[in-house]
């Protein structure tokens, strides 16, 4: 039971393409840099898109007087995955996004006016809320019909592919681009702050001395179709996702279980669904955010899992910083590449195993070994756990 | 089939715990305001302390749900919410811009749209599928969608639900938006249990639901619906709806000529729960309840054009039927 991946897009730290994504984890170059809001002097380590809103206003045809950053980023990723996509009416065809943040980055401005008392625009405000950000995209692809938002924190992206596949292999559905789109804002770096989780120096994820996350922004988006849909749009298959879960680890809203308890059921799950076996598995994309609970949590679920038999596993968050709502979206996009280029990338800024489990993350790129099939982790808030399963074959 | 084997509603009707409430319902007024329950009863104080509104119904209408249909862990909890978590998001926003110095962490935790499936889950400690929706005015619809999909695939009984809360900055946005919103801006909240297999408890089902973003034609998309599900117009004992096309002195008459339902009694839902982005799922409840405590009736249609660009359709009708 696996859906066909026909179309790839994404938008990210390291990239304004998929092209660019892929040389910039070929190069083991990070996209994470000291950045600032505009008219802010705090400087801080994210992994902000080198675009702005301006550039990519002209660059998709933008003229509405207001449109958030978060639907900008997704409508750019979108783009990219539908590849001029035609409409049939005889093609069912859906939009799935996802976020955390929606119009928040123009929200935070509205209030920021409205406190002091300068002048507010409260037409803003019509973007403020998550739906409205998918609403854009879908107009803009000329998408009517199933079009949803999912918002469950970091896990978002993920779920939003898990419901596509669903949706498809039900058969409510011919064709679905599903993925996930956060910009930065000061209200979710204000959030991770608060919580004492955001690290001033680089992220170091599932290393010792890890202390934070950097957060990042971005979107990617993923192109799935079934055989019928296929048959009209002549796309090639990029992969196949071929297994999904979401358990809920009910332990606390923000921290994950010691035992990882979620992770570890939609992990098994998962690998489940794909029918794929544990040593079928070639490479683990982690959600490895670099905090000391998620990395610690995460390494024992993995090795609730694999036991002694440890696939190779790295967390990309050290090149995107971490993306919220778009993170699953853009690690799945990462998956897709590392399938079809044979690619296991490093987790840039490890030194150390945790000590706890001594798990080593991969850290020099690796080209050599076949890559077949890929797990890919999204954790959230919530206790919200999704596990991903992408391969080459049905 | 999808079966409704518990609901449970916080609004400004006596809906909660009461079944055939829908026969006492009357229309919001000025003054009029949302009827609490004894949260007390669901939350142990030192949380309920923490709790926002729209935290507290949710967790309150999910125990509810779950003590009538005496399931203790349904197999996925599945929330729709248009706005999700306000309150903790304008405090958290305000704090970020007045407090100078380490910010309380509490409103940002809590300001997430899956805040209220994640408490639920964590209440109960559920392991299931947990999943949040927030798609404007048919986040309910598609929390529905998920839940119907949820039981094709071999789950036997989802909490589903949906909940918005109002805030008073909402009032003034409108205002300034020059949107006049009769009958006023609330909040509300409506859980169900939706089973795979029918029971005694059983209040209704649930034969088909639908959701669709910009859409065009609406009167089309209604009578496609019907068709799909082998009901004509006329086997409609009831419309509710919400967002008539133009709002005009007489807005049942816009609403049945608009959508070709001249013959139907149609009743606007919006008069009674007061309006927030899931409001249907009130009038789901209320469907499933009239329905079980009125023999005749056999079909209800709920008809969400809240926003005029997204169409949300729940066919419910009795079990028998």
């Amino acid at each position: 039971m696996s859906v066909r991946i026909t179309g790839i897009g994404i938008v990210s730290a390291i990239g304004l393409t998929v092209q660019e994504n892929l040389l910039a984890l070929k190069d083991g170059r990070t996209g994470i840099m000291p950045f600032s809001f505009r008219n802010d002097n705090k400087t801080f380590l994210a992994g902000a898109v080198r675009a702005t809103n301006t550039d990519l206003r002209k660059e998709l045809h933008i003229h509405d007087q207001y449109v958030s950053r978060t639907a900008l980023l997704g409508l750019k990723a979108a783009c990219e995955a539908w590849q001029n996509g035609k409409h049939c009416d005889e093609i069912r065809t859906g939009l799935i996004s996802s976020t955390s943040v929606g119009g928040m980055d123009l929200s935070e401005k509205f209030y920021s006016a409205y406190l002091h008392g300068n002048n507010p625009d409260f037409e803003i405000l019509r973007m403020h809320d998550s739906g409205s950000t998918t609403e854009k995209i879908a107009v803009e692809l000329g998408i009517s019909g199933y079009i949803n938002t999912l918002s469950t924190a970091c896990s978002s992206g993920a779920n939003a592919i898990m419901l596509g596949a669903r949706l498809l292999l039900q058969g409510k559905l011919d064709r679905v681009l599903v993925g996930g789109t956060d910009a930065l804002t000061n209200f979710t770096v204000n959030g991770f702050r608060s919580l004492m989780i955001y690290d001033e120096q680089w992220c170091r994820p599932f290393d010792e001395s890890r202390e934070g996350l950097n957060l990042g922004e971005g979107a990617a988006f993923l192109l799935l179709e079934n055989e019928k849909s296929i048959r009209f749009s002549g796309n090639r298959t990029l992969a196949f996702l071929n297994g999904w879960a979401n358990a809920a680890d009910a332990y606390h809203q923000t921290a994950s279980s010691p035992e990882g308890k979620g992770a570890t059921l939609a992990i098994q799950k998962a690998i489940e669904k794909s029918e794929i076996s544990l040593s079928g598995i070639s490479y683990i994309n982690t959600h490895g955010t670099g905090t000391k609970n998620n990395d610690l949590s995460e390494s024992v679920a993995l090795k609730n899992v694999f036991g002694e038999h440890m696939p190779a596993f790295s967390s990309t968050k050290s090149f995107t910083g971490h993306t919220l709502a778009a993170a699953g979206a853009i690690e799945a996009v990462f998956s897709v590449l590392s399938i079809q280029h044979q690619l296991i990338y490093p987790n840039i800024n490890f030194r150390s195993a945790i000590p706890e489990t001594g798990l080593e993350p991969v850290t020099i790129l690796q080209t050599e070994k076949p890559v077949s099939a890929v797990l890919s982790n999204s954790f959230g808030f919530g206790g919200n756990n999704s596990s991903l399963v992408f391969s080459n074959h049905e | 089939m999808y079966y409704i084997s518990a609901a449970s509603t916080i609004s400004h009707q006596p809906a909660f715990l009461n079944a055939g409430f829908s026969g006492v319902i009357e229309p919001l007024h000025a003054g009029s305001e949302l009827i609490n329950p004894d949260y007390k009863e669901y939350i142990e104080p030192g949380l309920l302390r923490r709790m926002s509104k729209i935290l507290r119904m949710s967790v309150a209408c999910s125990g509810a749900c779950l003590k009538q249909s005496q399931i203790e862990q349904p197999d996925a909890i599945v929330v729709g919410t248009g706005l999700g978590c306000l309150l903790d998001t304008e405090k958290f926003l305000n704090n970020a811009l007045t407090i100078k110095g380490l910010l309380p962490p509490t409103s940002f935790i809590q300001s997430t749209h899956n805040t209220m499936a994640g408490q639920i889950s964590l209440r109960l400690g559920n392991h299931g599928y947990n999943m949040t929706h927030t798609q404007n005015s048919v986040s309910f619809e598609h929390a529905l969608l998920d839940a119907m999909l949820l039981i094709d695939e071999g789950e036997k009984h989802i909490l589903a639900g949906a909940a918005d809360e109002h805030i008073e900055f909402l009032d003034e946005i409108s205002r300034n938006l020059n949107i006049k919103p009769a009958p006023g801006l609330t909040s509300g909240a409506s859980f169900f249990i939706l089973s795979a297999e029918k029971s005694e408890r059983t209040l209704a089902r649930v034969k088909d639901a639908d959701a669709i973003g910009l859409v065009g034609n609406i009167p089309e998309k209604i009578s496609m619906f019907l068709d799909r599900n082998k009901v004509k117009s006329g086997d409609l004992d009831l419309v509710l709806f919400a967002g008539s096309k133009v709002v005009t002195k007489d807005e049942i008459e816009e609403f049945q000529t608009f959508m070709k339902m001249e013959n139907l009694h149609c009743m606007d839902y919006l008069k009674y729960s007061g309006i927030y982005p899931t409001a249907s799922a009130f009038a789901m409840h209320f469907a499933a309840d009239k329905i079980r405590h009125t023999r005749s009736l056999k079909n209800i249609l709920i008809c969400n054009s809240l926003i005029h660009s997204n169409l949300g359709l729940i066919l419910i009708q009795s079990v028998e039927a």
